[in-house]
């Protein structure tokens, strides 16, 4: 009885700080964005007009929020769909084939993660520069010379899919060092029956391996969302400023626009919790579509 | 052992979280309690520019030694707005404060739409200190007229005007030279050049960012209709941008996009416009909107064979119409909830001696390769620009040379949520320039932002 009392204190104990600090920099400040987002109010002086849901009544009457959304929404799919498949397929290749510099290409599309993405965003601005461009003189070389470069930061068609393009190389490194490490946990006995019942490589891939790593992509598919909302935010800053035109301007990008430059802090509070159910709600719902009976080895 | 460990532990946390506190609560009582004694303290935040920031510390040790008793606490930093935001927010304000509008994080006019600012219309007719002269009659004319300074129109000052600096569009000189080409002084003089440079694969035009449409813009307006037009436009006036004037401003600028570099906009964000300004150094584009600080900020960059800054006002829009150049200038303040304001208006007064003058342009500052230069940050003050030299004196003498100067900027107005005249009036030169826009489309949006501005002008 005093050993299970003395246990449940010790557990009160251990818990206690961590429980603290998350209600006090997670918990609160989030319930503040919601009480923040039923005034109008600029940020800085003492003057806060309670307005109700006038925020969210003009949040959707406003065509850029719109745009934003849409933009966000694009980079969400384009970048999880395209970073997915690549990086199960890179670490399907790298876990199950024998090829030559195996752990040298782990390490090299890893890089990318550890760098920070001011440098990336870097890197993508030279590489998408129209007139000493990586990119525009290696099409220069099936172009021709004299063709008009392409703006890839500069034409507002163009411009979302090459923010995608960096997002996309910056997070395949990741996610395939995550599908490796489930991967490396599947029995090679699997792969040895099936290739004895003369199953071929691609269906081992998609009956043995993506089933048995399923709980890892569906957490990964809330990583995606979340990362996507976030990240977008920071190439966005870095690359192109939300422009041209108000062309890559995404959720945060805009909330940050409107709460700061605009002197709205109250609207740019509404957006922020905007996104906040939005993320909710779409993880949610990723992870309801995707629920499997989890299989065992 | 362990015990005695985990308890130094736990002992040495408990501390530095009380010096924690400590620190933070230290400074409010020592500004609060301050005015009974003799010992005074001002609370000074200034944002630190390229003129960097040993010239605030110079002003302040000069304001601390003409004025006993008092101690300047100064905060300089390039994101003042970081470092005193949060302070704001928790109540805690600066006595006076550094900072002009048109920054991104817009902490000024976030203040003024709230009725944040203290009226310093009275530091206008207080004596200088350490001279026999009032303030206003420094000042140079103009200054203290405009909406950038008096924001609400009511004849009231909220805003002392700082370092400024004129605006207009910069060229290489040595290139018009070898060419034989003449700055034009119309805008269909410009136009001709245009056609000449295009001939030799030259563009006429090339700008930073959108941002810096402001100034060009303004200047524009005053050319098209004079300062009374410029007023108006200002003030939102119902049907003012489907004037024969604004119409012919909007025709300019719709005309030089088709004259832009067409790489401009993949470059025109806050991380890639040094390679829009990299045109004019390297002879590919004529002209770009700017201000002075571009000659130190493109100072490092490879400038073409024979390249010698040259600047110029707008051409006009006629021959013989009024040519102009935006005057930028910076805006020093008091917020209304300062602890020290009357000590904070005599800082503002002395701002506008000739001792802090000249501190502020003549004070050694470190670049960042470790060469010295001087801050030359000039004050607007009644003939300070005569005692200029070198680079300096070519630019601040344009109104000398038949250039009228432009100043202000648009009417305070409530924050109306999604709506932006900057991101709507500049930025959609991006567009034009793409073609993604017209010229009508433009116009229309513009009228909107403009129609619901002035419902919540101020």
């Amino acid at each position: 009885m005093d050993k299970q009392k003395g246990r449940g204190r010790f557990v009160f104990f251990c818990v206690t700080p961590a429980v603290v600090l998350f209600v006090i920099f997670m918990i609160i400040p989030t319930l503040n964005i919601f009480r923040m987002s039923l005034y109008k109010w600029g940020g800085y002086s003492k003057t806060k007009k309670f307005v109700g849901f006038d925020n969210f009544i003009k949040l959707f009457q406003d065509p850029k929020f719109f745009q934003s959304f849409q933009n966000t929404l694009l980079l969400i799919v384009l970048v999880t769909v395209v970073t997915f498949a690549f990086s199960l397929v890179f670490a399907a290749i790298l876990s199950r084939e024998k090829i030559r510099g195996q752990n040298f290409f782990r390490v090299v599309f890893y890089i990318p993660n550890i760098l920070s993405v001011v440098v990336i965003s870097a890197i993508f601005s030279a590489i998408y520069d129209p007139n000493n461009g990586m990119l525009n003189s290696l099409l220069s070389l099936f172009r021709g010379g004299d063709a008009k470069p392409i703006l890839w930061l500069g034409d507002q068609k163009i411009v979302i899919f090459s923010l995608a393009g960096a997002m996309v190389w910056q997070a395949i490194g990741y996610y395939m060092v995550m599908y490796m490490a489930s991967m490396a946990s599947i029995p090679e006995s699997l792969y040895e029956c099936a290739s004895l019942e003369g199953a071929s490589r691609i269906h081992q891939f998609f009956h043995i391996t993506i089933p048995l790593i399923w709980t890892n992509i569906r957490t990964t598919l809330t990583f995606f969302i979340i990362s996507s909302i976030n990240l977008s935010f920071l190439f966005v800053k870095a690359m192109t400023s939300g422009g041209p035109d108000g062309s890559t301007e995404v959720f945060l990008s805009y909330m940050y626009k409107q709460a700061y430059t605009n002197s709205s802090y109250g609207y740019g509070m509404a957006i922020g919790a905007v996104v906040f159910i939005f993320s909710f709600a779409l993880s949610a719902i990723v992870n309801a579509v995707t629920k499997r009976e989890p299989l065992e080895f | 052992m362990k015990k005695v460990l985990s308890l130094i532990l736990a002992g040495s946390l408990a501390l530095s979280l009380v010096a924690c506190g400590g620190a933070a609560s230290s400074s409010a009582p020592a500004g609060s309690s301050a005015p009974a004694e003799g010992n005074k303290v001002l609370k000074v935040a200034a944002i630190e520019t390229a003129y960097g920031s040993e010239m605030w510390k110079a002003v302040a040790k000069a304001f601390e030694a003409s004025h006993e008793g008092v101690t300047v606490e100064l905060v300089t930093d390039k994101n003042l707005e970081d470092v005193i935001g949060a302070n704001m927010k928790a109540g805690d304000y600066p006595d006076v404060v550094h900072l002009a509008t048109g920054r991104p994080a817009a902490l000024t006019e976030t203040l003024i739409k709230e009725d944040g600012l203290e009226d310093i219309t009275d530091v206008l007719s207080m004596t200088v200190p350490g001279e026999n002269v009032k303030v206003s009659d420094k000042i140079a004319g103009g200054f203290t007229d405009s909406s950038l300074t008096n924001p609400y129109g009511d004849g009231k000052t909220y805003m002392a005007p700082m370092f400024y600096s004129p605006c207009g569009l910069f060229y290489n000189v040595g290139l018009f030279e070898e060419k034989g080409w003449e700055v034009p002084k119309t805008w269909d003089e410009m136009w001709a050049l245009g056609d000449k440079a295009k001939a030799e694969g030259i563009a006429l035009f090339t700008y930073p960012t959108t941002g810096y449409f402001d100034a060009f813009f303004y200047a524009l307006l005053y050319e098209v209709g004079g300062p009374e037009f410029f007023d108006r436009a200002m003030k939102y006036e119902e049907g003012i941008w489907q004037t024969e004037e604004a119409k012919a401003a909007f025709d300019i600028v719709a005309k030089l996009a088709t004259y832009t570099d067409s790489t401009v906009p993949a470059n025109a964000n806050n991380d890639n416009f040094t390679k829009n300004q990299q045109l004019v150094l390297d002879n590919k584009a004529l002209f770009m909107p700017n201000g002075t600080w571009v000659i130190g900020e493109m100072a490092d960059a490879p400038h073409a064979d024979g390249f010698q800054w040259g600047f110029t006002a707008l051409p006009a829009v006629k021959e013989g119409g009024d040519s102009y150049s935006y005057t930028w200038f910076e805006q020093c303040w008091i917020p209304a909830e300062a602890q020290n304001k009357e000590l904070a208006k005599e800082f503002i007064a002395y701002l506008y001696s000739d001792e802090a003058a000249n501190l502020f342009a003549n004070t050694k500052t470190k670049n960042d390769d470790g060469t010295e230069k001087l801050s030359g940050a000039i004050q607007p003050i009644k003939g300070f620009a005569d005692t200029l030299e070198g680079d300096n004196k070519l630019f601040y003498a344009i109104y000398d040379n038949g250039a009228k100067a432009a100043l202000g900027n648009f009417a305070a107005t409530e924050a109306v949520e999604g709506v932006n005249m900057a991101d709507t009036l500049f930025g959609t030169v991006n567009s034009l320039v793409s073609g993604d826009k017209t010229e009508d489309q433009w116009i229309a949006d513009v009228t909107k932002v403009s129609d619901q501005l002035r419902a919540a002008l101020k």
